[in-house]
């Protein structure tokens, strides 16, 4: 059985906003609605750090992360259980999806879902240009919408438009369930989080934070499944010493500096000139 | 359309323009009457299953995109390739396109915005003459805010043009006539300008922004002018410590770099960020360095003196690649000439001592010699000092300990991340453009030089002198230039001003611009600009949008959008392609390309015979002269591949000695302050400097991720994320002069003022400010952040010193109307409707 979700990693994710904003375009989302967000991990305001600014040659307490937010497609979707019309529902393929021919808009979702993820037409949408952007048509007033993982374009074989349009390899998309995908070899190797676990809903967002992964370089709009080669980049063509050696993981830790000492030394890659 | 300008955004402005879109262009726009059909269609088609697993489907238009190639260039160095997805005539999606080299598949924030540009409400929509100026009767007092426009013809408008510059070249002559290139394109456009002010003999201007740093550097590596060519970026990852500096490079120039620099760490980099402000950047490097503004040059001076005492130096390269062992006299200061101290040399060459033999050789370049490194020593009679042990003398009072204070940071943190860079192996500086904004700028491209030579940091992989790989770039056959031409007169953008002011060094009196908004926007000490170009009998301004400089026109040039025109790109400064861009579909409006437009010009002014009015004939014979790229291959490809180096600084450097000139002797001076060796020199930064008491706060225009320069201010997607100009500041300043984060307050100097909303942020140093560049004087409640900024420059490099600026700031007058934001609008207040169009 497929079953899809996302690893962000934030270790690699630099608070960009191309996610929110390509993922408007390709959904067709209005003006003044967001399917994706960007939050600043931090202070209360966006790109601001938490802790003081270290005057006087201090250490200082800054810090600042980001935390790009969209429906997290609960496995356990407390939206799903709420909505009296089964406008809300999980789809075979594990994605949470709308029914906008059903929903009746009375937001119990809104209310039931803990990452505020979904949004409410409350007028006509209004977008720029005006006849609609991206590969989807515009949801009437009245209903609910929320991210689909772009399953329009997961029927079709393709990543989702934040996954394939993120400009730091931070998203990676694919199938829970096989273990040969990076998702799970990611969640597997990494340390991931996922959003308010306490709450039961067994979201399938999944959040690299501590060590920094590589990513998955898009160098195709195809989902991984759809490929052959999924290394993080094929062999340069020419002129370069890249070669990949795995990596050998290490450095990206947000910690503050604790002492003079040299830390381990990365093996060089490639020629030797 | 003045009012429609300054009017808040809502519902008219965008109403106009949207029916306006639909209406002129005459396209299938019609055609998308977006139903509800499809929800039912495959609601019934799957209505059988079982509730919880029903599919009804979101309908989707995926494969029916015809899918164009294109790319973005507005001078962020990132230069994507992107894709266009065209369905029923319309661009509906931006995708980075897939280049030849793969690793460069990359679009932003801003680059994948483009539908809301194409489709804008500020775009231009037809040509237009300033109500009240006629040919020899320009009425400059009437151009600005208030200036009202009507609607000419094509021929009205190049006519007018034509004529004007024939008349001035009559009566000032050809230099009279300033062809204006900004930096909002980097297709063929400039080229063809080029051109054509060659034949007239027109001027242009040569930069005087961002060029501080990389010609300090260049003094001493041969190399550098916007920023120092670095090893392309693919090549970082084999960096082993990377010091960021004065850059943001995840808000700023994350388009290629992010993801390299990223992997870079990932790969086991340690990343060091200098920076005042903590940044994106900052927030995700190991080791922060929070610099006072300013102070660049000295924190550089302490991490040369840490390497020289540790003795972490790399013998190696110093004695094969560096005039480190260059003997140096003690009575004149110069090098000592080898055609001094041998018989048989008659070459410039320099002398070091063998530590081997005690024996004078003369220094050729590349050379590994055993030369001694430290020392004094008496060669032909002639005392001398070796270049590093002036260095080692020079820094000698600069130790991390002593210099901590001033420069703000723990002197233990300063030791660290240079012995990082010293001892990690590969690795090195990716400075970027902060600390060019600073009067002295160029000291701290010339000291890191030095610092680089001491660690070795050049000509190997995972070396990183800079953040600008060479980029694409084709032969064009001199295109730009003719030989029969009289020729262009090149002036620094410091000579324009003066040239409109007081006729220094000539008086200007025409001025076509396109592809910049440099007049009324983006120049330091604005109003003097402003006030300055009255002397112009006429401002055609050729852009795609109703920028501030198109409404300080007398004729406005309606220009298409990118993806309208065909075009080949270079990518300059960034990544190795030449790329081509396909029309997604014809000009709106009565727009045209910048190419369309100057072939006519052109024309009209006698040059017809060396212009092709058939662009695609153009770009042929632009590509014609180079071995790498031909138009046929280039159109079939999308983008080609073209060979620079991926390690830069091999072989000898492009200096006089051939090695890195760690000593300069033929050093410019700074107010009487000779530059063998790098200074301290410091402006508006210093403590002690005469306006610190009225104007206690250092003020700079960061570059944010939310505008490449003023482009991007009108896009809908990202207004509604960074919705207006905002003042980034300290709690603590905040608190001193009674602000609360959202208050509105008045940031003024000498100079100007500007009204913008606080907002308190922590990772602001105490002391310095911050409202983002790029903001249009439409977007401020009063005011605009380059009223701050002025035109004082420093002797060396002349360049614009936009961050060396004081300010103090209070809380906004009472009755300043701050409706534009604080009125209802769900939306975001962003991208007022321009009005220019004829509506």
């Amino acid at each position: 059985m497929t079953n899809y979700g996302l690893v962000i990693d934030q270790e690699r994710c630099i608070g960009c906003h191309a996610c929110a904003v390509t993922c408007k375009q390709e959904n067709n989302v209005g003006l003044g609605q967001y399917w994706n967000r960007v939050l600043t991990e931090g202070g209360d305001k966006m790109d601001t750090p938490a802790g003081t600014y270290p005057e006087n040659g201090e250490d200082g307490t800054l810090e600042m992360s980001y935390q790009p937010t969209a429906c997290q497609h609960c496995e356990n979707a407390p939206c799903v259980k709420v909505c009296p019309v089964n406008a809300t529902y999980t789809r075979e393929d594990g994605i949470v999806e709308i029914d906008y021919d059903k929903c009746i808009g009375c937001r119990y979702c809104m209310a039931a879902c803990p990452y505020n993820a979904r949004v409410f037409n409350w007028d006509e949408p209004q977008t720029v240009p005006e006849d609609g952007t991206g590969d989807v048509p515009a949801r009437p007033q009245g209903v609910v919408e929320k991210c689909t993982f772009c399953s329009h374009r997961v029927e079709e074989g393709l990543d989702p438009a934040c996954v394939v349009n993120c400009p730091a390899d931070a998203r990676i998309f694919g199938d829970l369930d096989n273990e040969e995908s990076t998702v799970s070899k990611y969640i597997k190797k990494y340390q991931t989080t996922r959003l308010l676990e306490d709450r039961g809903t067994d979201p399938k967002t999944y959040y690299i934070r501590g060590e920094m992964s590589p990513g998955r370089p898009q160098t195709s709009d195809k989902m991984e499944s759809e490929l052959d080669d999924v290394s993080v980049w094929s062999e340069p063509k020419d002129n370069g010493p890249v070669e990949e050696s795995g990596g050998s993981g290490g450095g990206g830790s947000h910690s503050s500096l604790s002492n003079d000492a040299l830390p381990h030394v990365p093996a060089f890659e490639g020629g030797d000139d | 359309m003045s009012d429609d300008r300054r009017g808040s955004k809502g519902g008219d402005g965008d109403g106009v323009f949207r029916r306006d879109v639909l209406k002129a262009s005459g396209a299938a726009a019609v055609a998308l009457g977006l139903g509800g059909g499809g929800y039912a269609s495959s609601l019934a088609e799957t209505a059988t299953e079982p509730a919880s697993r029903q599919n009804p489907g979101i309908e989707s238009y995926v494969g029916q995109d015809e899918v164009i190639r294109t790319a973005c260039a507005p001078n962020c160095r990132g230069k994507c390739p992107l894709e266009a997805h065209v369905r029923d005539g319309r661009v509906r999606k931006i995708e980075p396109q897939i280049p030849a080299d793969e690793r460069y598949k990359r679009a932003c924030t801003l680059g994948l915005s483009h539908t809301q540009r194409i489709y804008n409400a500020t775009r231009l929509k037809y040509p237009m003459k300033r109500v009240g100026w006629e040919p020899g009767s320009p009425n400059p007092e009437g151009r600005g805010e208030d200036a009202e426009f009507e609607r000419v013809t094509w021929d009205e408008a190049l006519d007018y043009i034509a004529g004007e510059m024939e008349r001035v070249r009559d009566d000032y002559g050809p230099e009279s006539v300033y062809f204006e290139t900004g930096s909002g394109n980097n297709g063929v456009s400039g080229t063809i300008q080029s051109r054509l002010s060659s034949l007239f003999g027109g001027t242009q201007k040569s930069w005087s922004i961002d060029i501080n740093v990389g010609l300090g550097f260049r003094r001493l590596a041969g190399a550098g002018f916007f920023n120092v060519p670095t090893n392309e970026v693919v090549d970082w990852r084999n960096a082993n410590t990377v010091i960021v500096w004065g850059s943001d490079i995840f808000a700023s120039n994350l388009q290629q770099d992010a993801s390299k620099l990223l992997d870079a760490v990932e790969n086991g980099a340690k990343l060091v960020c200098v920076d005042p402000v903590f940044t994106n950047t900052a927030a995700k490097a190991d080791l922060w360095l929070p610099i006072k503004p300013g102070k660049d040059t000295l924190l550089t001076l302490s991490m040369i003196k840490t390497v020289l005492d540790d003795g972490t130096y790399d013998t190696e390269f110093l004695r094969k690649r560096t005039l480190g062992p260059a003997l140096v006299r003690d009575d004149t200061g110069e090098l000592l000439d080898a055609s001094d101290v041998f018989d048989d040399v008659t070459e410039d060459l320099p002398v070091a001592v063998d530590e081997s033999t005690g024996e004078p050789v003369a220094l050729e370049p590349e050379t590994y010699g055993e030369y001694a490194l430290f020392g004094e020593y008496t060669v032909a009679g002639v005392a001398c000092h070796t270049a590093l042990s002036l260095l080692e003398e020079h820094v000698a009072d600069y130790d991390a300990d002593a210099v901590a204070a001033e420069v703000g940071i723990n002197a233990d943190n300063i030791r660290t991340a240079v012995r990082w860079l010293a001892t990690r192996g590969p690795g090195g500086i990716a400075s970027g453009y902060g600390v060019d904004r600073y009067k002295y700028g160029h000291t701290f491209g010339q000291a890191y030089a030095i610092l680089l030579g001491l660690t070795g940091d050049f000509g190997r992989h995972g070396s990183i002198q800079g953040s600008h790989p060479l980029g694409g770039s084709y032969d064009n056959g001199g295109y730009d230039a003719p030989e029969d031409g009289p020729g262009t007169t090149s002036l620094a953008q410091t000579d324009i001003l003066t040239a409109m002011e007081s006729g220094d060094p000539y008086q200007l009196k025409v001025m076509y611009s396109q592809e910049s908004n440099f007049i009324a926007n983006q120049m330091p000490d604005r109003q003097r600009w402003l006030e300055a170009s009255k002397s112009l009998d006429l401002i055609a301004v050729a852009d795609m949008h109703h920028t501030p400089s198109v409404q300080h026109a007398d004729i406005i040039l309606p220009a298409s959008h990118w993806f309208e025109r065909e075009d080949v790109v270079d990518t300059w400064g960034g990544h190795p392609h030449i790329m081509y861009r396909q029309p997604a579909h014809d000009p709106l409006w009565e727009s045209k390309s910048d190419h369309w437009m100057l072939v006519r010009l052109a024309e009209r002014l006698g040059f017809g015979d060396y212009f092709n009015r058939d662009k695609s004939a153009t770009l042929r014979e632009l590509l014609a002269h180079d071995d790498e790229v031909d138009y046929e291959t280039l159109k079939e490809q999308g983008t080609v591949k073209v060979s620079t180096p991926v390690v830069k600084f091999t072989g000898p450097f492009n200096t006089p000695s051939g090695r890195l000139e760690l000593y300069d002797e033929d050093a410019p001076t700074e107010g009487g302050i000779t530059l063998e060796l790098p200074k301290h020199i410091e402006s508006r930064t210093a403590d002690d400097w005469d306006t610190a008491e009225d104007y206690p706060l250092m003020f700079i225009q960061k570059h944010s991720k939310w505008r490449i320069h003023s482009q991007y201010e009108y896009q809908n997607w990202l207004r509604e994320i960074n919705n207006e100009p905002q003042l980034d500041i300290n709690p603590k300043d905040a608190a001193a002069r009674g602000i609360e984060d959202g208050d509105y307050v008045r940031v003024h100097n000498d100079r100007g003022e500007m009204v913008v909303k606080a907002k308190v942020n922590d990772g602001m140093q105490p002391g310095l400010v911050n409202t983002d560049q790029g903001w249009w004087g439409s977007d401020y409640v009063r005011g605009h952040h380059n009223d701050l900024t002025h035109t004082d420059v420093c002797e060396v490099t002349g360049n614009f010193a936009f961050y060396d600026t004081r300010v103090e700031v209070e809380p906004a007058p009472s009755d300043v109307d701050t409706s534009k934001y604080t009125s209802n609008q769900p939306t975001g207040s962003g991208a007022t409707s321009a009005g220019a169009g004829g509506d």
